[in-house]
């Protein structure tokens, strides 16, 4: 079973993204903004890394870049999923390393296709 | 005298525009804090509201999802019943996240509504005391000058500082891999 990381300051977020992707069989595991995010993935290796950009503590492209560094986050997806969609935001989303991104609200069956394709 | 006369119509011109803005900055001060509390007020109907639909989703999803685990082996006829409850359930995923964005843009206006009225504060304190030569026009032009100032700072600031999501409706739920 593969285990994904939910990053999300808002908890209904969490939840839906939850939800969705324990449906279709993943595990999840959660945190409520990037630097408790760093530390779950330090903690545990996951599969995908899910997370919101504007959080307390640490934004989600500071998480990108601070997983990134790390040599079991070199390859691992890291999907964006945010209110954000300026064309600037998306390149500095790129050029932190992340795999995509999806703008909110998000389509259940979108995610899920996204995250069955960068699973791959 | 002819000049003096003059002098006193022009400080007295300049001191009722000087009056006139105080009067305009308290009106919209007062009338953005009623907006202030409507806001506030559409906060907590719209929380209460989504978390009875958040408890109600909750129940139906953990139900759906451990039914799902129990049954892993069941048969086509099952797994048909279990996606069609999950196609619903995924319909009101999509809507509940609506509860979140409009959350962040009364956020963001209750920000700009507060910078509004601080900066319209300030402006209004300005006005407060005395003009050292109400006689002449040029301090109540000073005063009038530095509160306008004051407040068109405070719309270029407000537009700095306070960004609400759903800007752009065509982008959302996009996907964009890199």
């Amino acid at each position: 079973m593969k285990t994904i990381l939910a990053v999300d300051d808002s908890a209904t977020m969490r939840e839906m993204v939850t939800f969705v992707l324990e449906s279709a069989g993943y595990r999840v595991i959660e945190a409520e903004d990037g630097a408790q995010g760093l530390d779950r993935a330090t903690a545990t290796n996951v599969d995908l890394v899910i997370t919101d950009q504007n959080m307390p503590n640490m934004d989600g492209l500071t998480l990108v870049r601070s997983l990134r560094e790390l040599r079991d986050y070199k390859s691992v997806p890291i999907l964006l999923l945010t209110t954000e969609s300026s064309d600037s935001m998306k390149s500095q989303g790129r050029a932190a390393g992340a795999t995509g991104w999806l703008v909110k609200p998000f389509d259940p069956a979108t995610l899920l296709e996204v995250v069955q394709k960068v699973l791959r | 005298m002819k000049q003096d006369a003059m002098g006193s119509t022009d400080a007295r011109d300049a001191a009722q525009a000087a009056d006139l803005l105080v009067t305009v900055a308290a009106t919209l001060n007062e009338r953005l804090a009623v907006t202030a509390d409507e806001l506030a007020r559409s906060q907590t109907l719209l929380r209460e509201a989504s978390d009875e639909l958040m408890t109600a989703f909750r129940g139906a999803a953990d139900r759906i999802v451990a039914a799902q685990r129990q049954d892993e082996e069941a048969q086509a006829e099952k797994n048909e019943e279990y996606g069609l409850v999950l196609d619903h359930l995924y319909r009101a995923v999509q809507h509940l996240q609506s509860h979140d964005l409009v959350n962040q843009l009364i956020d963001a206006q209750k920000l700009r509504v507060d910078k509004m009225r601080e900066k319209l504060a300030q402006a209004l304190s300005l006005a407060a005391p005395p003009v050292t030569h109400p006689d002449q026009a040029e301090p109540w032009i000073e005063r009038s000058r530095a509160m306008l100032d004051c407040i068109v700072a405070g719309i270029q600031q407000i537009d700095q500082d306070a960004h609400g999501p759903l800007g752009d409706k065509h982008r959302q739920g996009s996907v964009d891999l890199f």
